[in-house]
């Protein structure tokens, strides 16, 4: 799983890493519109799923980069300012299901489809624990909070729409990959 | 298919800094107020002059901002302000000091559950609205009043490798374009019939209705991206150590800069860790004030 391709950093993961970063940015500017029921000052973004799609299909350092740098370009132009942690969670979050990228073949077949969503799942969980936990020190609030008011709904939120349109997204690419060759 | 931000060359002082230092400003105001977790109201309103003079020394013209800061005070005063009034939540667990006197409180009947607004939360809700535009406004500033071809340069010149400095870049340049092409996207699927604003059922039926206007934007970003990437690569990115076109120098004015933001970082650390002084407290006038 994690050969050279893998953690390969050249000039597809650049391009990649920037369009998933501002597709990121831009998705999440359009929807931070609609907060999540009892999530603290964390938004409802279906362009989690796009992030966690990028991480899937182009590997670990685009999903690092187009979640770190795309959740700074979200928050800068809505106008929340520059969260460290939760850049660097939103960037755990694509990198995360990245690893898994070398075992993806075929983005129409159903069984990789669910892996795709399992370790999306994972990501979500590992990326938004790792924000929440560290919201504790960065704001100030306790472990209970940080848990029940920032993590739970963060992941629910994500883990839904990455369900729902992980799989549909990863049927679109294979059809515009079957026709681009490559 | 490359456009910019919608900036403008203006002679100002806040566009004649150098990229870098403004980025170590808005970093050191960040700092300043997150790490010592600073809540108390007389450094939040010093923070958020500083932000605000950086602001309006931009001039940047109001019909070009209006409409962004509309949607951003919406955001924070509502999304962000509301949240701190009605759930406390976001800043430290003084905040729910249940000793605090209660200014509006909605309960289920026969229970506990319900509705408690506070002295304690108002005052919350007020700083933690003061606190996150000291931080947004800023950078709010970013994509008017900086050339976006400096943005890879920047990254550059302050120690980012080539390939990570031109992974901004690229991500800064694509942005407008992509939200532009969500824009496009959501007027063709209108002129479909698609009704964006009456997105009917529940969270799952309203996610999947969502699918026609990000799934075609995303593959269209991919088609994209293999163009980009067949340029770049004829152009033999990678294969050597990258030049920058433009070069950097720091002026006094940026040595000043940095040091006011470098001053206010270790001055808010002294203060809260030597001195205890910048965590939460509601003042006694503003108790006063709001209990007559």
């Amino acid at each position: 799983m994690n050969n050279n391709s893998t953690w390969e950093f050249g000039t597809r993961q650049v391009v990649y890493g920037a369009i998933g970063a501002a597709l990121y940015g831009a998705f999440s500017w359009a929807t931070n519109f609609f907060p999540l029921p009892a999530a603290g000052n964390i938004t409802f973004r279906p362009a989690v799923a796009v992030l966690i799609f990028f991480g899937v299909a182009y590997g670990p350092i685009v999903g690092l980069l187009a979640g770190f740098i795309g959740n700074t370009l979200g928050d800068m132009i809505s106008g929340f300012g520059f969260y460290w942690h939760w850049s660097l969670g939103n960037g755990l979050m694509g990198m995360v299901p990245g690893l898994i990228m070398a075992s993806i073949t075929d983005f129409k077949a159903r069984s990789q489809i669910i892996k795709a969503v399992g370790w999306g799942a994972l990501g979500i969980a590992v990326g938004m624990l790792f924000a929440s936990l560290t919201e504790m020190f960065v704001g100030g609030i306790d472990l209970n909070t940080a848990l029940v008011g920032y993590f739970t709904p963060a992941f629910l939120g994500n883990l839904v729409v990455t369900a729902i349109l992980l799989p549909i997204l990863m049927i679109a690419f294979a059809g515009v990959a079957a026709r681009r060759g490559r | 298919m490359l456009v910019t931000w919608k900036y403008r060359p203006r002679n100002t002082f806040i566009q004649r800094l150098d990229p870098r230092t403004r980025f170590i400003l808005l970093v050191c105001t960040i700092f300043a107020l997150t790490i010592p977790e600073i809540w108390d109201y007389r450094i939040l309103l010093l923070l958020f002059l500083l932000s605000l003079t950086q602001f309006l020394m931009a001039r940047i013209e109001w019909k070009d901002i209006r409409r962004p800061l509309f949607f951003i005070f919406i955001l924070v005063f509502f999304i962000i302000g509301l949240n701190g009034l009605l759930s406390g939540r976001g800043g430290p667990s003084s905040v729910a000091d249940p000793n605090s006197p209660i200014i509006f409180q909605a309960l289920i009947p026969g229970t506990t559950w319900g509705l408690t607004v506070t002295i304690s939360k108002l005052w919350f809700a007020m700083n933690q609205v003061i606190r996150i535009l000291s931080m947004a406004l800023p950078a709010i500033l970013i994509p008017y009043t900086m050339d976006p071809n400096i943005y890879g340069t920047a990254f550059k010149r302050m120690g980012a490798s080539d390939n990570v400095s031109f992974t901004m870049d690229l991500a800064f340049r694509f942005l407008p374009t992509f939200a532009r092409d969500l824009t496009i996207t959501i007027d063709a699927q209108r002129a479909r019939g698609y009704e964006m604003e009456k997105l009917k059922g529940g969270l799952v039926a309203k996610i999947r209705r969502l699918a026609p206007l990000i799934i075609p934007v995303t593959m269209q970003s991919t088609v994209t991206g293999e163009e980009v990437i067949d340029a770049m690569d004829l152009r033999a990115f990678g294969t050597a150590p990258r030049t920058w076109l433009k070069d950097l120098k720091y002026a006094p004015r940026d040595y000043a800069m940095i040091g006011l933001g470098v001053v206010l970082f270790v001055a808010c650390c002294v203060l809260k860790w030597g001195f205890g002084i910048g965590g939460f407290f509601v003042p006694e006038f503003f108790t006063n004030f709001v209990l007559g």
